[in-house]
């Protein structure tokens, strides 16, 4: 019974190390909190499943996060990069108006009602764990949230366009001056953040069904674990992501009214004495 | 000062003209709605005038308010007038506590802070089935009389638009005198540079957990409205959606001014129920409105007033370094 539910926890929490990375990066690059990024995730999922009507599972989950690749770096482009010179909190008031033509949108074009998509055959089956018996795609929902972690922290500690990621996060002035171009590298920032989101929504839809309130119930998780791992930081997003996911699956089971609360309770004490999280401001 | 008095007399005069020639009682029940939104986006809207603070939590003060009023008329121990005097003193008790804890943290983390709050109680209310009827919600039974009023009285359309809207203009007209004393000026110039405030010998910490506890009870004050026009309250009244909708309300219609939220709200009722008949996407357009607001206008419909009819010039200041 333990196993399914640090199972389940670990699902969620690959789940939101995709979602929370992107919101980390955006931070990062942009210094937005971007209050729509749960509406990304809902879009990429709703695109995915459109995606999949027409083909089949495996193409949405490439184009699906292509398609809301090309709406971040638009959104950088027309939006953030336009609004940079203003205070913080316009912005973030900006991304709540985006949250909400997007939610609007969605449920105009693909209407209220739940919509399911299947699992795909290929990872249809069970994979026997310790004992109890998995389901293949939750499995591999593990595996994808554990190759973005990785992939994302070789890429920004030893690549090129990585390290000028990490300086212009650091200090975006400066590392204009020395000839990087800020403005290209956020739209491609942000386009890998709305990018990252949209796969989770792919990766999600199979295994939570879409509807219409998939934004609002992960976005204040989203921010719950971007807030404890710190702002901006991707191995404190990382952490807390596995931890949140963890201390829901299993307190939903064994304290369910503390469980709900407990997060928000940690958001609320890091918020007060260490605004920069756990990781700080450390990428 | 008198200017506000003579302003306020003839909004109660139309109040009561509108009470009486209007007869669709439709027509009153969403004035009355777009009333009580509107008080709650004063409150919202107080915070961020005269804090330069935004808060996506506000909605724990409106519902809480019902939540609070529901709980102690269940008891049946204390007198319902003492019982709204009773709620809104604890909800202003309680802001003016959280307040003092949260209101030195900056910027968008207060934001989250806000929401982190709200959601806190938004679950506990939606869990406590005993005390709060849990996600069903519970009805608030209000007595046959009330300040000396009969509820039946009291809970007819044009009576209760008439309530709403002169609690309304009299909150207003209190927070306008408010802010034109001392006490205003101090917490304006707290909020445009905090640390040149604390050079000149201004203790901040107090001024700005009173303005927050001052906007908890604008709130709360809707919350009381709310709570006798439905009779009932749910979670719903907590959730974070709601605060985010009286913000917008309050960014529409501009902060600056007093007047500002409330008119965001008439634009977001406008939209709802006028632009709602005809698209059912009328939340997409009043989010690109909302967009469209912060980018070009960002002191709202009524820095567009001011700007074009009144011809003052503008001043913009979201947040205040």
């Amino acid at each position: 019974m333990l196993t399914i539910n640090l199972f389940n926890g670990l699902v969620y929490g690959a789940l939101l190390i995709v979602m929370c990375s992107g919101l980390a990066l955006i931070y990062g690059l942009r210094r937005v909190v971007n209050f729509a990024h749960g509406s990304l995730y809902m879009m990429g999922a709703y695109i995915g499943y459109s995606i999949s009507l027409q083909s089949n599972f495996w193409v949405a989950l490439v184009a699906a996060p292509a398609v809301m690749a090309v709406f971040g770096v638009l959104l950088d482009r027309y939006g953030f990069r336009l609004l940079q010179d203003r205070d913080p909190l316009t912005v973030v008031l900006v991304t709540f108006g985006l949250l909400l033509v997007i939610e609007d949108s969605v449920q105009t074009y693909w209407g209220k009602s739940n919509l399911s998509v299947p699992v795909p055959e290929a990872l249809a089956f069970s994979v026997d764990l310790l004992g109890t018996p998995v389901p293949a795609y939750r499995l591999s929902v593990i595996v994808i949230g554990a190759a973005v972690a990785l992939g994302l922290s070789l890429w920004l500690r030893y690549s090129k366009v990585g390290l000028f990621v990490r300086a212009a996060s650091t200090d975006p002035v400066t590392t204009s001056m020395q000839g990087v171009n800020t403005d290209f590298l956020s739209a491609g920032v942000v386009g890998l953040g709305t990018a990252l989101a949209g796969l989770a929504g792919v990766v999600a839809a199979p295994f939570l069904s879409l509807s219409p309130s998939m934004s609002a119930d992960v976005i204040i998780d989203s921010f719950v674990v971007v807030v404890i791992g710190g702002l901006g930081s991707l191995a404190g997003a990382f952490i807390a992501a596995l931890v949140l996911g963890m201390v829901q699956a299993i307190g939903a089971v064994y304290l369910p009214d503390a469980a709900v609360l407990l997060p928000f309770v940690f958001m609320i004490a890091i918020l007060i004495w260490k605004p920069s999280g756990f990781a700080g401001s450390r990428t | 000062m008198k200017k506000s008095l003579l302003g306020a007399l003839l909004a109660l005069t139309l109040g009561g003209v509108v009470s009486v020639l209007v007869s669709s009682n439709t027509l009153l029940s969403l004035l009355t709605q777009a009333i009580i939104y509107a008080v709650f986006a004063l409150g919202v809207g107080v915070l961020l005038k005269q804090n330069g603070m935004v808060s996506f939590g506000h909605a724990l003060f409106f519902g809480g308010a019902s939540y609070l009023i529901g709980v102690l008329l269940q008891m049946q121990r204390i007198p319902a007038e003492w019982v709204i005097v009773l709620a809104l003193l604890t909800i202003t008790l309680a802001a003016f506590l959280i307040g003092l804890v949260i209101v030195r943290v900056p910027g968008v983390a207060f934001g989250m802070l806000t929401l982190a709050i709200g959601q806190m109680f938004f679950l506990t209310a939606s869990r406590a089935r005993g005390l709060t009827g849990g996600a069903d919600g519970m009805n608030i039974e209000w007595p046959s009389h009330l300040f000396g009023v009969s509820m039946s009285q009291m809970l007819k359309p044009a009576s209760m638009f008439l309530t709403c809207w002169t609690t309304l203009v009299v909150v207003m007209l209190l927070l306008a005198w408010l802010m034109s004393t001392r006490f205003g000026s101090l917490t304006e110039a707290v909020r445009d540079n905090e640390e040149r405030a604390r050079f000149i010998g201004i203790r901040t910490l107090l001024p700005r957990a009173a303005v927050y506890a001052l906007s908890a009870l604008v709130t709360g004050v809707a919350g009381v409205l709310s709570a006798l026009n439905t009779g009932f309250v749910s979670p719903e009244s907590l959730h974070w959606s709601l605060s985010g909708v009286a913000l917008m309300m309050v960014v529409v219609g501009g902060f600056k001014a007093l007047w500002g939220p409330a008119a965001g709200a008439v634009v977001y009722f406008l939209f709802k129920e006028i632009l709602g008949e005809h698209a059912t996407h009328w939340m997409t357009i009043f989010g690109i409105t909302l967009i469209a607001v912060i980018v070009f206008s960002p002191t709202g419909v009524a820095g567009l007033f001011e700007r074009w009819v009144l011809g003052k010039k503008p001043s913009v200041k979201v947040g205040g370094h």
